[in-house]
């Protein structure tokens, strides 16, 4: 059997055949990928009667955003919708401001301890959330957080990968740098924000996009904590009504695209930082 | 030496700098990590009233046929969902790192459903599936294919939930996979070729053994994400049918928030799921360094 020719490495053109071979396995996985997506999007125009067409057809009648505003009007769109964002945008300033602190600290500090918390905070990556929500949950209890938005803001806030992040690239800022500034007089705190944290833009803006995308999309814990409807996240609402059957799936698809929608528009601005911050970062 | 006297506030800064962190980090991660072997050996429905049991959880868990069969499930599910994410991913990675017009497309194509919304993601999914007018079926019926009941099938429903997870994570793998392979010098390529290694040689005997330290990073990624699967397959499959897709994962939250509650015997299910995730990943560290040294 002769062995495919694209699966060598290095710069040389590919053969024609080659070529041929590896478009064509791209486009179709790029399809595989896109097509849901594109259909959800849509699909999300059309009419309950539209939906239920068989077989379907492609583009909705007409691009009117009945199903929006439908969705907005009905139950409490608005609300969940607005708690998402405020948990989002308040979890993710707490997640940078908590995790560049500690990461400071344990990259540019000589102190009794270091190495060992440094440990014990990585060996917690391997801790999945999933696996200690029930005692996280009763301290959440104990606390009074439970139906009240601080209770999806604050416990995941300080994420191992974040601080682990954050130490690798602080360690490349040379210490010389903090020293001159000593020398100058400046105070500990005023060099960690004059002098490292405007070094550590990169860092800070990948850390940032994760913390967005996996803050918006958290689902187990918002489950967990938001029982009331006045708490519910999108992702929450979204899942309980599909669950329930509540509400028709045209307003779900609506829903669904309001919900993918603000990450998709990160991802699309921030798409080169994300995936070289994750092709530079610790992962290698 | 003559080194300038470190002050207090150099001195107190680490502690201050890392408090906040600490904080709620040990009030929110640690503690409750330690606490849930603690509550393994007590009971509760109600999260009030703890009764001592000894061993008790653990002998009730692992007599549970439930437990069980959500541990074959996520056997089964973890195994294909690793397998087969790191060969396509592996695959890909090798195709975007030749020189291809659109690689930075595809890239990002690939990459999207990475920060989709996994609960819309399930229910998108869900949705393409259904066995009458899902689209997936409307394809494969257009095609002359059999129209099956995707989700209503157990066996076919676990397929379902390896490939949308399969869907879901592919990209993050290729670009993690495509890294460490930008990290190769070509000049080893070309001295092979010179020395007359065909492509495929030069791919099992360059390429892979190069890559294997970022392949281990990504099979343990991949490991950890299997065992932690929870939310696409909430609002996919919801665990069904007939529990066909209920996962340890599942089956913990099940116990420790659907009715009948028992705190106890969900601590008890965290505790022996963090074991197997931890023996795991070791096994995987231990066979790589094996390998190394060989």
């Amino acid at each position: 059997m002769s062995p495919p020719r694209w699966t060598g490495i290095g710069g040389r053109p590919m053969p024609p055949a080659g070529k041929v071979l590896a478009y064509t396995g791209l486009v179709a996985l790029a399809l595989l990928v896109l097509a849901p997506v594109l259909w959800t999007v849509l699909s999300s125009f059309k009419s309950s009667t539209e939906l239920s067409l068989r077989p379907p057809r492609l583009l909705p009648e007409s691009f009117r955003p009945d199903n929006y505003v439908d969705a907005l009007g009905r139950f409490n769109f608005a609300v969940y919708l607005r708690n998402s964002v405020l948990v989002t945008v308040a979890a993710t300033v707490l997640t940078l401001v908590v995790n560049t602190m500690a990461a400071y600290a344990l990259a540019k500090y000589n102190f009794r301890g270091r190495t060992t918390l440094f440990l014990i905070i990585l060996g917690t990556i391997m801790v999945p959330l999933q696996v200690i929500f029930i005692p996280v949950y009763q301290v959440v209890a104990d606390l009074g957080l439970v139906n009240s938005l601080w209770g999806l803001i604050i416990p995941a806030a300080a994420t191992p990968t974040g601080v682990f992040l954050l130490r690798q690239y602080m360690l490349t800022i040379p210490d010389e740098l903090i020293e001159a500034a000593r020398i100058d007089g400046a105070g500990e705190p005023r060099i960690f924000l004059r002098v490292v944290l405007p070094l550590c833009k990169p860092a800070l803006a990948v850390v940032a996009i994760f913390s967005v995308v996996w803050r918006w999309n958290d689902f187990l814990w918002p489950l967990v904590v938001a029982q009331d409807e006045h708490t519910y996240t999108l992702q929450v609402a979204l899942a309980r009504f599909a669950a329930e059957e509540v509400v028709p799936f045209n307003l779900i698809l609506a829903m669904s695209v309001v919900t993918m929608a603000p990450v998709v528009v990160v991802f699309l601005f921030m798409q080169r930082q994300i995936v070289q911050g994750i092709a530079q970062t610790g992962f290698k | 030496m003559t080194g300038r006297r470190i002050g207090w506030g150099q001195r107190l800064a680490p502690y201050l700098f890392l408090l906040p962190n600490l904080l709620i980090f040990g009030v929110f991660t640690i503690y409750p990590a330690l606490n849930s072997v603690n509550i393994s050996f007590y009971e509760s429905s109600n999260g009030r009233t703890f009764r001592p049991v000894g061993l008790d959880n653990y002998r009730r868990i692992l007599s549970d046929e439930q437990f069980w069969s959500a541990a074959a499930n996520t056997l089964v599910f973890v195994l294909a969902y690793v397998l087969i994410s790191v060969l396509v991913a592996l695959g890909v990675a090798v195709l975007l790192n030749r020189r291809l017009r659109g690689r930075g497309f595809f890239r990002a194509t690939f990459f999207l459903p990475m920060v989709l919304s996994p609960v819309v993601v399930g229910l998108v999914w869900g949705w393409l599936l259904q066995g009458r007018g899902g689209l997936i079926n409307t394809v494969l019926g257009g095609l002359g294919l059999p129209t099956p009941g995707w989700l209503v099938d157990p066996a076919l429903a676990m397929v379902a939930a390896v490939g949308v997870g399969v869907w879901i994570h592919l990209g993050f793998y290729a670009l993690i996979l495509l890294a460490g392979l930008q990290a190769i010098d070509p000049h080893l390529h070309e001295a092979a070729a010179l020395d007359g290694a065909g492509p495929w040689q030069r791919f099992r005997l360059i390429t892979v053994p190069l890559l294997r330290p970022t392949t281990l990073v990504v099979l343990v990624l991949a490991t950890i994400a299997g065992f932690q699967s929870f939310d696409f397959l909430y609002s996919l499959t919801g665990g069904g049918p007939l529990g066909a897709t209920t996962l340890l994962v599942q089956y913990i939250y099940q116990r420790g928030f659907e009715s009948p509650i028992s705190y106890g015997l969900a601590s008890a299910g965290s505790v022996l799921l963090f074991v197997v995730i931890l023996l795991v990943t070791l096994v995987q560290f231990g066979l790589a360094r094996r390998r190394e040294a060989v």
